[in-house]
């Protein structure tokens, strides 16, 4: 299993685990929507533009940190379940 | 290289269907050997990160989609526990309207009475139960409050977890083992009775001798091969595999129903903006349904997530996604199902399925009631903006196929029982028309939509069908209490 837990990790990680042409699709799509200029160029395709923004939204709230700021404490609820499991011995 | 099992029995699947025959006849003194593409997760692995667990939990990163207009994403669970490992957990037993359907139309005997003692088996081993209110969160008690002020009839589910604190990932993998996936449940129990676990087998085919099942031929990421043999072979794939399984063996293609009579279950998310905090992930997401239109074949359920979650399917974007995920807290999110009639078929090429599934009209006029009334549900609960999964500036009422954004969840039919040989590639039995000896039970041999979440159906046919083989009734709780 890939160890990089950064948001990017994550992402990229989900990214590989899609079938062959989808993988491709959006490895292209990421790439062009981190850049000022590939942004542009997708924002004249509006269904395009959108997929590509979700796929870069998911890998940017999905950082421990902008989380956080939401409310959301994954590393938290990951943890309470650990350490219920544990003390009860669940599987 | 390899191996030899023998076995009286050999389970494909580790899912809703295999996990439980396997659990069955193993207790009931079978020799079984479960054959799992998948392994097993272990719960210390879940990260409640959706990205990360979509990769790990899920076939192909959950990123299977449909083709057709429009495209839907169909996320399909991998691994021991199958699907039941990362579904939201909801227990619905099957409408009796549906089996008086299949009764009429399909010439199957599948009576509530006759299936009664099969769910109330299940429902004990998983604990299934009604989330409480507390549990259910604020984003249940949004719709709640809607449905209440408008009058429309609604509940809280019933679910199969023990124990559970709302940690709000089911999608994600249960951190707490709260949810009773057939991983946890039943798999451990065939286990312990003595049947052999196999992961990570890919099966080849399915070996027919003499118009009888002899055995199963699989692979492992090893190269290896291992063939079992087996006079009884039960396929429980799921509904995308389990047909493209058979057609590489040769085998249920009589009826001309195989991978067929595929029917989804579609979804699709609104989102509402309130003047509360909602936290949608603290809580159970699926907890609460509305089913006043449940008639009509539209039914609402819970659901919700993490903010990597909710940033995936809210259907804005640029500064107008970027403003409402900053008021994530504030934010409500609830589903639409439609319970389809129409029907998409699944084949095999260079050995991936290819879905086809077209969304006919009666099904777009559905989403287009029931998108219009959930926004009406969010605006009688006080929403300050309601977001449908619409192009800006379409409504509801004039919605084309195209303009639609679904997912699906639960795919049956693929495998359809039907009692007569020509019309279904399963017997009322779920044997299959044509070779003795293999069965099919997974969601592929449910003939139609249900209109609800199916696992209980599949886990009550799976225990019906174990009990057949084994020559034995199922054990009826209720009268056995009534006698106590």
């Amino acid at each position: 299993m890939p160890t990089d837990s950064s948001s990017r990790g994550t992402l990229d990680e989900f990214v590989a685990s899609a079938p062959a042409l989808q993988r491709v699709g959006m490895r292209a799509l990421v790439a062009l929507a981190r850049r000022p200029r590939g942004a542009a160029l997708l924002a004249r395709a509006p269904a395009i533009d959108q997929l590509a923004q979700i796929v870069v939204a998911l890998g940017r709230y999905d950082d421990p940190e902008v989380a956080m700021t939401l409310g959301w404490d994954g590393a938290g609820v990951v943890a309470r379940g650990r350490a219920l499991r544990h003390a009860e011995r669940r599987p | 290289m390899s191996e030899r099992i023998e076995a009286e029995a050999c389970v494909i699947g580790a899912g809703a269907g295999g996990a439980v025959v396997a659990a069955e006849l193993a207790e009931g003194g079978m020799d079984v050997v479960v054959l799992e593409q998948g392994h097993w997760h272990d719960p210390d692995s879940f990260t409640a990160r959706p990205p990360q667990m979509l990769a790990r939990l899920y076939r192909d990163g959950g990123q299977t989609t449909t083709l057709g207009t429009p495209p839907i994403l169909l996320p399909l669970g991998k691994g021991l526990g199958g699907t039941t490992l990362v579904n939201s957990g909801t227990c619905f037993r099957t409408p009796a309207k549906v089996l008086e359907r299949w009764a009429r139309e399909l010439g199957l005997d599948m009576s509530e009475e006759s299936l009664r003692p099969c769910f109330e088996r299940v429902e004990e081993a998983l604990s299934v139960s009604e989330v409480t209110p507390e549990l259910a969160g604020q984003n249940a008690a949004v719709a709640r409050r809607g449905a209440e002020k408008l009058g429309w009839s609604h509940g809280y589910l019933r679910r199969n977890a023990r124990g559970c604190v709302g940690s709000g990932v089911c999608a994600f993998g249960c951190p707490t083992s709260a949810k009773q996936h057939t991983g946890i449940t039943y798999i451990p129990r065939a286990k312990r009775a003595g049947a052999r676990i196999v992961t990570g087998a890919d099966v080849e085919r399915v070996v027919v001798q003499g118009g009888r099942a002899s055995g199963v031929r699989a692979r492992m990421a090893s190269g290896a091969h291992v063939e079992v043999q087996a006079p009884l072979v039960i396929v429980a794939a799921g509904t995308i595999h389990t047909p493209l399984l058979l057609a590489r063996s040769g085998l249920g293609g009589s009826s001309g129903q195989l991978g067929r009579n595929l029917s989804l279950h579609p979804a699709t998310a609104v989102f509402a903006r309130m003047e509360e905090v909602v936290d949608m992930a603290r809580g159970v997401p699926q907890s609460f349904y509305v089913d006043e239109f449940a008639p009509q074949g539209i039914v609402f359920e819970g659901v919700a997530g993490p903010p990597a979650y909710a940033a995936m399917s809210l259907p804005l974007t640029g500064a107008r996604h970027a403003q409402a995920m900053a008021d994530y807290r504030h934010l409500a999110q609830f589903g639409v199902m439609v319970s389809d009639s129409s029907r998409g078929s699944v084949r095999s090429v260079a050995g991936r399925p290819l879905i086809r599934y077209d969304l006919e009209e009666a099904d777009l006029r559905r989403f287009r009631t029931g998108l219009a009334r959930m926004r009406e549900l969010f605006e009688a609960a006080g929403a300050r903006e309601v977001y449908l999964p619409l192009p800006d500036g379409v409504s509801p009422e004039r919605a084309r196929l195209r303009d639609l954004k679904l997912m699906a969840f639960h795919p049956l039919g693929t495998a359809r029982a039907d009692a007569r040989a020509t019309h279904g590639v399963v017997d009322g039995e779920l044997q299959l028309h044509g070779a003795r000896g293999v069965y099919v039970a997974d969601g592929s041999a449910v003939p139609s939509s249900l209109g609800v979440n199916p696992q209980m159906t599949i886990m009550a046919l799976a225990t019906r069908l174990a009990f057949a083989l084994l020559g034995r009734d199922v054990e009826d709780a209720q009268a056995k209490r009534e006698a106590a």
